[in-house]
């Protein structure tokens, strides 16, 4: 029986993480990488369909607190990802699934490492066992 | 003679008030009744389900249901008006998204009936008896209706329509609903016969509303007295008006209570509680972290808020039956 490896969404921000390496050389390296323009372009909806559709962890990459290239998007998102661990709880998901990192990383290299340290207590955790039936709904 | 349209309503998991809220039509229902031929209305007339089975498909010109799909009877009656049904309208917010008894779902229903027959400190039910769909009593079968383990909204079980949602529909809703099937001058499948925008673009405390809101502590209605004019979410208090759809009638408003949320989402949104916490966290303002968390600490029950009136048909909480059955 092949290992339980968990299946970790990526949304990094282009403007902090992984901008000086060609986008085709990194999504080969990160499985489910989604770079986005702005980790505060990320909404609720976009999270809950990860888990929605099969994902067992989330990891938000944004840029170093007062560092964001809008302003304070990565702020936005990180107040959203406060409600948002009070709201998964209800169902099911623990909020460790959901993990939001400040900090820059132009070649991106330490986004695999980060997705690695995630996916080491995610198979301890083992897939996500939604309350109710959900669950069935998933891939 | 000219035949008038057969007209159906029906229950399924609801309290009535969307049945009061039809009555509240007045006189007007008076019209409405002779133009009509009520075939079912358990709640104003006698009626016999086998009246309905005899009936050929589609004879119904309208079936208007309302109520969540919670137990077999209620899935049984659904697929029965459905196929005796030309247009089925789902009537109020436990027909079109489940509704506030659809957050039975964030439990299960195993821990509920525990609860109700076995560990609520005033039950005493020594021999553990527990509802049970046959049970036999003095050598006879005695049949109740099963519990199903999900609370559905109707689109869940069967096609739907056209959706009317509140708790309940506002009178206008319904008589312009209604005549709008009458006339035949219907949107397109599958629309919502209620106003597209969010409830803040009608709200009467718009106009007052500052361009920029801070939430630096949340409220509950009970701890601050807020002002008939001012927006609820300058003070603090929970209001669900900038992910709900408007329509209403800013009922709840008027009364100086926040929305809870029972029009549902704005046209387009399928999970509004989701919106909601993109919108209310950007409001919240604090300099740290632990400003951040100390301030959505006092965010009590948050999926209760969130999903009064929609975890069924919620992006983490939706099933969908129809799927299940074929």
């Amino acid at each position: 029986m092949q290992a339980y490896e968990p299946k970790i969404i990526c949304f990094s921000c282009c403007f902090g993480w992984g901008y000086l390496t060609g986008r085709d050389v990194l999504s080969v390296k990160i499985k489910h990488w989604i770079p986005v323009i702005c980790s505060g372009k990320l909404d609720s909806t976009h999270i809950m369909k990860a888990f929605r559709e099969g994902a067992d962890g989330v990891l938000i990459l944004g840029c170093p607190d007062g560092d964001c290239h809008f302003q304070d998007g990565n702020y936005q998102t990180r107040k959203k990802v406060h409600l948002l661990h009070k709201v998964l709880v209800s169902y099911g998901i623990d909020p460790r699934r959901l993990r939001m990192e400040l900090g820059t990383d132009p070649e991106g290299d330490t986004i695999p490492k980060l997705i690695q340290s995630m996916s080491r207590e995610l198979r301890q955790m083992g897939p996500v066992k939604m309350t109710d039936h959900a669950v069935e709904a998933r891939p | 003679m000219t035949k008038k349209p057969k007209v159906a309503i029906y229950w399924l998991g609801a309290c009535g008030g969307c049945d009061e809220a039809i009555v509240d039509l007045n006189e007007l229902l008076l019209d409405v009744a002779s133009a009509i031929e009520i075939v079912l209305w358990p709640l104003a007339m006698d009626g016999k389900y086998d009246s309905i089975k005899r009936l050929p498909d589609g004879a119904i010109a309208l079936s208007i249901i309302h109520g969540n799909v919670r137990n077999s009877e209620h899935e049984e009656m659904a697929r029965l008006l459905r196929a005796k049904s030309q247009i089925v309208l789902g009537f109020g917010s436990c027909a079109c998204f489940g509704g506030a008894t659809g957050l039975a779902n964030f439990c299960g229903r195993d821990s509920i009936m525990q609860w109700v027959y076995r560990d609520s400190p005033t039950v005493e039910n020594p021999k553990g008896e527990t509802p049970k769909p046959v049970s036999t009593v003095d050598g006879n079968t005695l049949t109740l209706p099963e519990i199903l383990d999900h609370v559905y909204a109707l689109n869940q079980v069967i096609p739907v329509d056209y959706y009317l949602p509140g708790c309940p529909p506002p009178p206008d809703l319904i008589s312009h609903a209604i005549t709008a099937v009458l006339e035949g001058k219907l949107p397109p499948r599958g629309a919502a016969l209620a106003p597209q925008k969010a409830l803040c673009e009608s709200c009467p405390r718009n106009e007052t509303k500052p361009p920029r809101i801070d939430i630096k502590e949340i409220k509950r209605p009970h701890e601050v007295e807020v002002d008939s004019h001012v927006c609820f979410l300058v003070e603090g208090v929970i209001c669900m008006g900038p992910a709900t759809r408007g329509g209403c009638g800013e009922t709840c408003l008027r009364i100086n209570t926040p929305c809870r949320g029972c029009f549902g989402p704005v046209e387009g949104v399928e999970d509004a509680g989701a919106k909601f916490l993109s919108a209310f966290a950007s409001l919240v303002r604090a300099t740290t972290d632990e400003q951040v968390q100390s301030i959505m600490e006092k965010f009590y029950d948050p999926v209760g808020y969130l999903y009064r009136f929609t975890q069924p048909s919620s992006t983490l909480g939706k099933r969908n039956k129809v799927r299940e059955t074929v």
